[in-house]
């Protein structure tokens, strides 16, 4: 320890370091193992590790009827149902591939605000879910962003890669502002083969979240939404004159905190969230909120249950 | 409204520039404390609801300003100490005669009239100017001014709470005198008299009182004027029959209705005599009580409603008598035989007389204490340590010098008020031969021949023990035939024994009691009736006091132990009916003015006050942000 080590802010740093190292410590692990696990048992039937589309008709294995439409392949007609029920039922296939998986985790220093809690949490879930994919034979890429992708980690596959995947989100660092229309479109532009894009982040987009989400769904993606939540920040500790500034954009504005700006203030937040929530839910893209006060890996059962994850 | 402070001018130049250093300070940019957020864009939106409200928020600050400019405005004006403007006129010098006699004790005020003038006073004391002084005197028997002349209203007021009513009457015009004399020289001179108007002519021995200058005003207390009181009390034992005694007392009905009472006579404690009386409004009602006997040493008369309720002035509800102590007295006579003066002496039981011869004399003067010795034709040698009655005396062991021979001597002159012939009627006296006795310097002569030009009877003290000598043997004269001989010889041995028959059986509350104590004692103390006890001075062989309080005493002087009794007695204390008009120097005493409560309140200190409310408002106000 250096001699400027004993000033608090030295500290400060250290201590934030040691965090970050003891992000996925032995413990950790062991709980990405039992995650796994539980995985496989929520859905129990399942072949392993092979991911489904959702396109149907050249797999091998039988999926589902469905009614015949004129212009369907006149093969795929089940003629013994036809001979039994007397109706024109087509058998649909599931096409096997493997699936890729991007987490795409929010870098931006909003994540980082405070004691970066809302960044650390992130790293553990897309740690965890990485872990979960690898687990299952899936391509898994994480990339960072902020108002562009900053980080990227390539597709990988097979469980022995997650400690490249710990080695880089270890690395990652609050930065920048977010911008996750731009950062999506730079994403989609250097990932070509759609799938599962898991967005870990806190959305707090002043552009508005719906752009990145917008720009995965436009590019055929299939969107996964993580919104980080930090519950403290709905109750910011303030009081008097302040001057408030926007930690990333270093946009200010005079506020007079009483408490009924603060009832406000929360008001205005959990609007937010909901606001987040609804619009996810009306495209029907799969949202988990992720509040840091919630152990991880409850979080992850609950994005299991959620569906749309482990298929 | 004047300021007694800085002047408006100047006030109005410190409003100006410190109103506006506060102004330019209030429109000075707040600095604000800079706190960071992780997305500012949700501040926004709850600002944008609160911009609506922008104008409200305006007027919000432009309250808090006046705020501000008026708690400015309240100490500015404090600091011009502004005040009545009947405050700054010239000073009065005020006496308050505050009366504190016996009906001051009646019930009728809050809850005596003497609280209820207390009031007045303290009432008075609030109205004082700025400029005025005041003297606060408690009037009753004596004058007694309860602190120097100030203007400090606070010490004035202090000063009543230790004011208490005494059993004694007002003694009004040296109340005056006293006032006047605090006034002589003083301009504006005000004499203001809280009192029930029971206070009598305001004249005394050295005249009326003449008031000067000052002017007289009168602040009437009390309305009742129910009232039934002992206004007479006394008791005595016969003087022939020392065993028996009578009382008399009279009671007074000085209210407006007929009054049923019960009046119960006790006689150390116990109930001697119970009697119910009607009064009627006015009456005078006196009441004997003869050929009382018993052992009883201290008498009480009391009075009470038969209704059962209480009259206005409790005080005089209440009657203390003493009867003389009776003691037997111890008599040597020393005679040749004499019947005429044993059988004079067989009148008092309470007398243990020893008859000797002349010459067993010196064994029987030197064998006991003797209260009295009487020679009878008998001169010894050496004067006896001992009163002594000295009938004919003669030789050098005479206590007076005894000179020429007298024929058919009479009392031409007697001293009528001598205890020893008080009442006695020795005018006609026949005697048919007598000397001529020389009284020494301090020798009082009591009865004389020739027009008073030869002594026959002479009275004194040697060595500190009383004498009386007579002339002449009773047996020459038709003395001994009369009643006045044996009351002689009782009185006599009476005088020796201070067993006066003029004692007095109670004294009177509000006059200077002088008690006889022993010969030599400088200093005695006296137990009150409410059991304190107080040093009194002695002066001439009596004890020197001023009674103020009804009830029994008890007087110790060195090994002495005196009691005695004091009443108020006083039926112009028992008249408690209110006066509506005091004269004094034949005018009307005016009424009171000038006195406006709050004249010399320092209106400074109110705006001190209110500019801490302001302050308290504006703190409060603030931080539950009503006016930011």
């Amino acid at each position: 320890m250096g001699l400027l080590d004993v000033l608090p802010w030295r500290r400060e740093k250290k201590v934030a370091a040691a965090k970050d190292d003891d992000l996925f410590d032995d413990e950790f692990q062991r709980k990405l193992d039992y995650l796994a696990l539980v995985s496989r048992r929520v859905f129990a039937g399942r072949l392993r590790a092979e991911r489904r589309t959702k396109k149907s008709g050249s797999g091998v294995e039988f999926a589902d009827h469905r009614d015949y439409q004129p212009g369907d392949d006149f093969r795929t007609l089940d003629w013994n149902v036809y001979q039994r029920f007397d109706r024109l039922l087509v058998r649909l296939y599931e096409e096997e591939e493997d699936l890729a998986i991007y987490f795409i985790v929010d870098a931006s220093r909003s994540m980082g605000f405070g004691d970066g809690s809302k960044l650390r949490y992130a790293k553990k879930v897309a740690a965890a879910l990485a872990y979960v994919g690898l687990a299952n034979l899936d391509r898994v890429s994480i990339v960072t962003t902020t108002d562009h992708v900053s980080g990227r980690m390539p597709e990988t596959r097979g469980k022995a890669r997650i400690f490249k995947a710990f080695r880089f989100l270890r690395a990652v660092q609050a930065d920048g502002t977010t911008d996750l229309g731009d950062a999506m479109k730079t994403f989609v532009a250097q990932n070509k083969r759609r799938g599962l894009a898991v967005l870990i982040s806190d959305l707090y987009d002043p552009s508005g979240f719906e752009k990145g989400i917008n720009v995965l769904r436009y590019n055929k993606f299939d969107p996964f939404v993580v919104h980080v939540v930090d519950p403290t920040e709905g109750k910011p500790k303030l009081n008097g004159d302040v001057l408030v500034y926007d930690c990333e954009t270093g946009d200010e504005r005079e506020v007079t905190v009483t408490q009924k700006v603060l009832t406000r203030f929360g008001e205005a937040y959990e609007k937010y969230l909901a606001e987040v929530e609804r619009y996810c839910a009306t495209h029907q893209v799969p949202y988990v909120r992720a509040g840091i006060e919630v152990p991880f890996d409850e979080m992850i059962l609950r994005v299991f249950r959620r569906g749309g994850f482990l298929r | 409204m004047i300021f007694a402070g800085l002047p408006i001018a100047e006030l109005v130049a410190i409003f100006a520039a410190v109103g506006f250093g506060v102004l330019v300070l209030y429109i000075l940019k707040l600095r604000r404390r800079v706190v960071s957020v992780p997305f500012s864009p949700l501040w926004e939106r709850i600002l944008r609801d609160k911009e609506a409200t922008s104008l409200f928020s305006k007027l919000k600050r432009l309250l808090s300003l006046l705020l501000q400019l008026a708690l400015l405005a309240l100490l500015v004006l404090a600091l011009g100490d502004p005040r009545a403007a009947e405050s700054l006129i010239k000073g009065r010098n005020v006496v308050v005669l505050l009366d504190a006699s016996a009906s001051m004790q009646a019930t009728d005020g809050s809850p005596t009239r003497l609280d209820a003038a207390k009031d007045e006073v303290k009432r008075i004391i609030r109205g004082l100017g700025g400029a005025d002084r005041m003297l606060v005197a408690q009037m009753d028997a004596m004058v007694t001014p309860l602190g120097p002349m100030t203007g400090d209203t606070s010490a004035l007021e202090r000063e009543l709470d230790g004011v208490r009513a005494t059993d004694a009457r007002a003694d009004f015009p040296r109340a005056l005198r006293f006032a006047t004399d605090v006034l002589r020289g003083v301009d504006r001179g005000e004499i203001v008299v809280v009192s029930d108007g029971a206070l009598g002519d305001a004249s005394d021995a050295s005249g009326a009182v003449h008031l000067g200058e000052a002017s007289l005003s009168y602040v009437k207390v009390g309305k009742s004027s129910r009232n039934v009181g002992v206004t007479q009390f006394s008791v005595r034992r016969y003087p022939l029959d020392k065993s028996r005694y009578e009382g008399m007392l009279e009671l007074s009905n000085t209210g407006t209705e007929a009054e049923d009472v019960e009046l119960q006579l006790l006689g150390d404690g116990a109930l001697v005599d119970l009697t119910k009386l009607r009064l009627q409004p006015g009456e005078r009602l006196p009441r004997f009580y003869p050929q009382l006997s018993g052992a009883s040493r201290t008498l009480e008369a009391k009075i009470a409603l038969v209704d059962g309720g209480h009259d206005s002035l409790p005080a005089d509800d209440h009657a203390y008598a003493l009867l003389p102590e009776r003691r037997r007295a111890k008599v040597l006579v020393v005679s040749g035989g004499n019947t005429y003066l044993e059988a004079a002496l067989l009148l008092d039981e309470y007398l243990d007389v020893t008859d000797v011869p002349p010459r067993s004399y010196p064994d029987a003067i030197a064998r006991g204490d003797w209260d009295a010795v009487i020679f009878d034709g008998v001169t010894p040698a050496e004067r006896p340590k001992a009163n002594a009655l000295y009938l004919d005396p003669r030789g050098p062991g005479s206590p007076v010098k005894v000179t020429d021979e007298l024929k058919q001597p009479g009392f031409d002159k007697l001293d009528r008020k001598h205890p020893t012939v008080r009442f006695l009627a020795l005018d006609d006296v026949n005697v048919s031969l007598g000397h001529k006795l020389v009284p020494e310097s301090g020798d009082k002569v009591i009865g004389a021949s020739d027009g008073g030009a030869s002594p026959l009877l002479v009275a004194g003290t040697r060595g500190g023990y009383k004498f009386v000598a007579m002339g002449f043997d009773v047996r020459d004269s038709d003395l001994p035939l009369r009643t006045a001989w044996p009351l002689f010889v009782v009185d006599c041995v009476n005088w020796f024994t201070d067993e006066d028959a003029q004692y007095l059986s109670s004294f009177r509350t509000g006059e200077v009691w002088r008690v006889p104590v022993a010969a030599g004692v400088a200093q005695a103390s006296l137990r009150l009736p409410d059991g304190t006890t107080q040093p009194v001075p002695v002066h001439e062989g009596r004890a020197v006091m001023l009674g103020e309080r009804t009830g029994f005493y008890e007087l110790t002087a060195g090994e002495q132990t005196i009691d005695f009794a004091a009443n108020l007695l006083d039926p112009s204390e028992s008249a408690i009916a209110p006066r509506d008009a005091l004269v004094v120097d034949g005018k009307n005493a005016g009424e009171i003015s000038g006195f406006h409560v709050g004249v010399r309140r320092e209106i400074w200190i109110y705006l001190l006050l209110a500019a801490a409310l302001l302050t308290a408002i504006e703190w409060a106000t603030y931080h539950r942000r009503v006016t930011v």
